[in-house]
C-alpha cells in the first residue's frame, strides 16, 4: 500500500457494552471521497445503516472525526461530533456539531481519524487512549464532578492528555448538553453531551506522540504564508471583537478589557486564536468566546454576572446558546407580550424573576436556579427550549401564545433564530437537520464577494430586510453553493469562523475552493483540484441528505420553517443582528424556490429525494441501490 | 582549553503565551514535514486552568554538557559559527542518548527520533532566511530570539 499522507490512518471503534476496542483502516471509508469530519461521520453512520433509534438508546453511535488539515498551521484544529440528536425537536434528527481546541489535533497524532462509540458502558467509564494503547477506565470517581474538575482529576493521571468531557448536565440527560474540551471548546449543538451521558461515558482522554506525514511540507508552508501575512497586519477582527461582551456598553467592556483579561486563547496551531480568557476572582477562570457573551445585553450588564453565567454553563456543561439565552430570552420576550405574568414564571415555572422578569430576585438567583435545574436534569428546563415550551404549553393558560412565540424565537427543528435575514439562508434552515450557525454568517459576509466572483446572484437580491427588493429567482443557486462549502469545511476541516473572513480575504487565491484545494493537495499528495473537492461537498451534502431520507423519512414536506417565518415579520432578539426585522416569506415563492432548489440538486422535485442519475454521478451508487431497496429512491 | 562560542537563544514568555502550539506545528512541519508535536523542538507545556503555559526547549546553554559528553564530539554534535547553536548533525549521530543523559534539564531537551535513530534538539532554525520559524509565526510574540550579541 502506498504511503499515506494527511490522513492519520485508522477509524477507533468502541463498543462500550462488550467493553470491546477495534480498528479498522480509514481506508475502509473511501476518505479521499469523504475526506474526514462530517464527511467521513456521515459516511460512518451510513456504513453502520442509520439506526432507526432514539438518541439516548445504546446503538446511537457517537462519531467523533478529524480531518485531513487538523493539525496543519492555520485554522484547521477541528473536529466534528455525529449523532443522533437530543436537542432536534420535534424529531432527533442524525446531525452534527463542531469543536475546536486541542483534543483534534492530539486525536489525529494519536493515530486516529474517527473514534466510534457505541453501546452503554454498566457503570461510568472513561475511554483513555494513547496512542496504540486504549482503554475502557473505571470513572466512578470522576462521575458527578463538573467539567473543569474532572478534567484537571484526570490530569493527575494524565498530565499531557487532551480531553473531552461531560458535565452534570450531560450525565442527567440534558438535552442541551456540552462536550467540552478544557474551558471554552464545545460541540455545543446537538446535546451530544447528552448521548455521551445516556452511554455512561464520562469523558475521553486522548493523548497522541505519533506523527502524521505531510506530502509536499515545503508547499504547505508556502501556502499558509499569506495566513501569517494577513495575522501580522493587526489585531484580526474576530479576535478583537470577542475580546469583550460584545453587545454590552463600552464601560462593561472596558472593565473586562482592564480588570479581567488575561490572554487571548485558541484552537491548536491556528494563528487567529479568536477567544480569550478572563478571570474574575470568586468567580473564575474561563475562555469565551462569540455566545458565552450574549447573556450580557439583555438581562445584565454586570460583569459579575455576565462572567457568571459563562463560567457556570461551562462548568455544568451546558450549550451557552440555549441555557443563558434561549430560555431566559423566550421568558423575557413573553413577559414584555403579556403572554406569561411574573405570578406564572415564578409560581407555575418556578423561577426566581429578576429586574427584567418584573421581580426583585438577583440575577445570581435566577441564573444559579435555572442552570442547577438544567444540569441536574429534573426540570423542564433540561429538556430545551422547545420541550420546555411544549411542556408548559400545555398547562398555562396563554399556552398557545407562548408557543407561538417560540415558533417565531426558533426558527427550524427546535434550534434558535440565527441570521434568517436572506433566502438563501432560510432555504438551508429548511433544508438542514439543525441550525447551520456559521453557514448563516457566509451568506452575508463572504458569500457576495465569492458569488460575484463565481457568477452568481448578487446578496442583495434575496435579503428579506426589504421586501419591495427580494428576488425569489436565483437564491437556490446561492444555498446549494454555501451548503456544498459547508460540507466541505466541516470535513477538510476549515474553521467556519475563521473562513468568514480568510477564504476571502485575498480572493481568488484564498477562494475556498481554489487555496483549499490546493493546501489538501498538497498534504495528502492526492490532486484534489477545485472541481474534485466542490464534488465532494455536494457529495456529502447528497449523503447526509440520503440518511435523512433512509432514516428520518425527509420528504420536501419537512423542507420547511416554523410557519411565524411565512406570516409575520420577525425581529431579530439577540446578537449582532439584534433589532433587524425581516420577512414575512411568500410561502408560495418559496415553495417555487424549493422546486427550483430540487431540480438544480439533481433531486425529484415532488418527495425532495436525490435521484439515482444524481448519487451515480457522485459515486454513490450503493446509497442509491439501498435507497431503492426501501423504495425512496424516485 | 575549547572556547564555546556564544550562543543565540529562545526566549518564552508565558504571560503572553496562548498555548496554541503554532511553534510545534511550524517546528515539525519545517525540520521534519510531519504533523505532530512528538517531532517538534518547541514544547509547550499546557496548563489550561491557569492560562500559564510552560515552554521547554534547548537553552542553548554557555557550557553545553551535551556537546562535551558526545563520544563524536565535532561530529555529532557541533557548534554553528553564524547563529552560535550547538546542532546535531544526523548524518553522524549514532542515536546512543548519551547528550540526552547529559542535558542538566527536566525534561532533556535533546530527544531521540526513533524512525532515523538520531538525537533531535532545536538548532535555532540555523540557516533559514528569517530566523528561527516559530518566532516567526507565534501569534503574540511570545517567543522571542535573543541573538548571541544581546545575550
Amino acid at each position: 500500500m502506498a504511503k499515506s499522507y494527511g490522513w492519520a490512518g485508522k477509524v477507533l471503534q468502541v463498543d462500550l457494552a462488550n467493553e470491546i476496542v477495534n480498528k479498522v483502516p480509514t481506508s475502509d471509508y473511501r476518505p479521499e471521497e469523504f475526506i474526514g469530519g462530517v464527511g467521513l461521520n456521515a459516511k460512518i453512520f451510513w456504513e453502520l445503516g442509520c439506526p432507526k433509534v432514539n438518541a439516548f438508546d445504546p446503538a446511537n453511535p457517537l462519531i467523533i472525526s478529524v480531518g485531513p488539515l487538523t493539525g496543519t498551521y492555520g485554522p484547521f484544529g477541528r473536529g466534528e461530533v455525529c449523532s443522533i440528536s437530543p436537542q432536534c425537536y420535534p424529531d432527533e434528527l442524525f446531525t452534527y456539531s463542531g469543536f475546536g481546541g486541542m483534543f483534534p489535533a492530539e486525536m489525529k497524532y494519536a493515530g486516529y481519524d474517527g473514534i466510534v462509540i457505541l453501546g452503554k458502558a454498566e457503570k461510568p467509564v472513561y475511554l483513555s487512549i494513547h496512542d496504540e494503547d486504549v482503554e475502557i477506565k473505571n470513572a466512578n470517581d470522576l462521575w458527578g464532578l463538573e467539567t473543569f474538575e474532572a478534567q484537571k482529576v484526570l490530569m493527575n493521571d494524565e498530565p499531557e492528555a487532551s480531553i473531552l468531557v461531560i458535565g452534570p448536565a450531560g450525565e442527567n440527560l440534558s438535552r442541551i448538553a456540552v462536550i467540552l474540551n478544557e474551558t471554552k471548546f464545545a460541540a455545543g449543538q446537538g446535546g451530544f453531551g447528552a448521548v455521551m451521558g445516556s452511554k455512561n461515558l464520562k469523558a475521553i482522554a486522548v493523548r497522541g506522540t505519533g506523527v502524521v506525514a505531510v506530502a509536499k511540507p515545503d508547499k504547505v508552508l508556502e501556502l499558509t504564508k499569506p495566513i501569517i501575512e494577513e495575522n501580522k497586519k493587526g489585531v484580526p477582527l474576530l479576535r478583537a471583537m470577542f475580546r469583550t461582551p460584545y453587545m454590552a456598553p463600552q464601560e462593561t467592556k472596558d472593565i473586562f478589557a482592564r480588570k479581567y483579561f488575561k490572554k487571548h486563547y485558541g484552537c491548536y496551531g491556528c494563528p487567529l486564536q479568536c477567544h480569550s480568557i478572563h478571570y474574575i476572582p470568586g468567580i473564575g477562570l474561563s475562555g469565551v468566546s462569540c455566545a458565552n457573551w450574549l447573556w450580557s445585553p439583555k438581562f445584565s450588564i454586570d460583569p459579575k454576572e455576565v462572567w457568571e453565567a459563562n463560567v457556570l454553563s461551562q462548568r455544568l456543561g451546558i450549550n451557552t446558546f440555549e441555557g443563558i439565552i434561549g430560555l431566559p430570552l423566550l421568558l423575557a420576550l413573553s413577559l414584555e407580550a403579556g403572554i406569561l405574568t411574573r405570578k406564572e414564571i415564578e409560581e407555575d415555572i418556578g423561577l426566581p424573576t429578576p429586574k427584567w422578569l418584573g421581580g426583585t430576585a438577583t440575577n445570581h438567583e435566577f441564573l444559579t436556579l435555572l442552570l442547577h435545574k438544567i444540569a441536574n436534569g429534573e426540570s423542564p428546563y433540561a429538556e430545551g427550549t422547545p420541550r420546555f415550551t411544549e411542556y408548559f404549553g400545555k398547562k398555562l393558560m396563554s399556552g398557545e401564545k407562548l408557543v407561538n412565540l417560540y415558533k417565531e424565537l426558533y426558527t427550524a427543528r427546535g434550534y434558535a433564530f440565527h441570521h434568517v435575514d436572506n433566502l438563501g439562508s432560510a432555504l438551508h434552515w429548511a433544508t438542514d437537520t439543525r441550525d447551520p450557525v456559521d453557514s448563516c454568517h457566509e451568506y452575508k459576509n463572504s458569500a457576495p464577494e465569492a458569488m460575484e466572483h463565481f457568477g452568481l446572484p448578487p446578496y442583495d437580491n434575496y435579503q428579506i430586510i426589504d421586501l419591495s427588493k427580494t428576488v425569489y429567482q436565483g437564491a437556490e443557486r446561492v444555498t446549494a453553493w454555501v451548503q456544498d462549502n459547508q460540507c466541505l469545511k466541516n470535513s477538510l476541516p476549515v474553521c467556519e469562523f475563521w473562513s468568514l473572513i480568510t477564504s476571502f480575504y485575498n480572493p481568488p487565491e484564498m477562494d475556498l475552493r481554489i487555496f483549499e484545494s490546493r493546501l489538501l493537495s498538497a498534504v495528502t499528495g492526492l490532486d484534489m483540484d477545485v472541481g474534485k473537492i466542490a464534488k465532494a461537498g455536494e457529495r456529502i451534502w447528497n449523503l447526509r441528505r440520503a440518511i435523512m431520507v433512509k432514516r428520518e423519512n425527509r420528504t420536501r414536506e419537512n423542507d420547511t420553517l416554523n410557519e411565524p417565518y411565512f406570516k409575520k415579520a420577525i425581529t431579530c432578539p439577540a446578537g449582532s443582528a439584534t433589532g433587524l426585522v425581516n420577512g414575512p416569506i411568500d410561502k408560495a415563492k418559496f415553495e417555487a424556490l424549493k422546486d427550483r432548489y430540487y431540480e438544480l440538486r439533481g433531486w425529484d422535485v415532488n418527495t425532495g429525494w436525490p435521484t439515482r442519475a444524481k448519487l451515480e454521478e457522485l459515486g454513490l451508487k450503493d446509497v442509491a441501490d439501498e435507497l431503492a431497496s426501501i423504495g425512496k429512491l424516485p | 582549553m575549547l572556547e564555546v562560542p556564544k550562543s543565540g537563544v529562545l526566549v518564552h514568555d508565558p504571560d503572553v503565551c496562548a498555548g496554541c502550539g503554532v511553534c510545534e506545528v511550524m517546528c515539525s512541519l519545517y525540520h521534519e514535514g510531519v504533523l505532530g508535536t512528538a517531532l517538534a523542538r518547541s514544547h509547550i507545556v499546557r496548563h489550561p486552568f491557569t492560562a500559564k503555559h510552560g515552554h521547554n526547549i534547548c537553552r542553548q546553554c554557555s557550557s553545553p554538557s551535551c556537546y562535551f559528553a558526545c563520544p563524536l564530539k565535532d561530529k555529532a554534535i557541533c557548534f554553528d559559527g553564524t547563529i552560535g547553536t550547538t546542532y546535531i548533525d544526523e548524518d553522524e549521530c549514532t542515536g546512543c542518548g548519551i547528550c540526552i543523559d547529559a542535558c542538566p534539564f527536566d525534561p532533556p531537551r535533546i530527544k531521540i527520533n526513533a524512525e532515523k535513530n538520531v538525537a533531535f534538539k532545536c538548532d535555532l532554525c540555523k540557516g533559514r532566511e528569517g530566523g528561527p520559524i516559530c518566532v516567526e509565526y507565534c501569534p503574540f510574540q511570545a517567543l522571542k530570539f535573543v541573538s548571541k550579541d544581546e545575550r
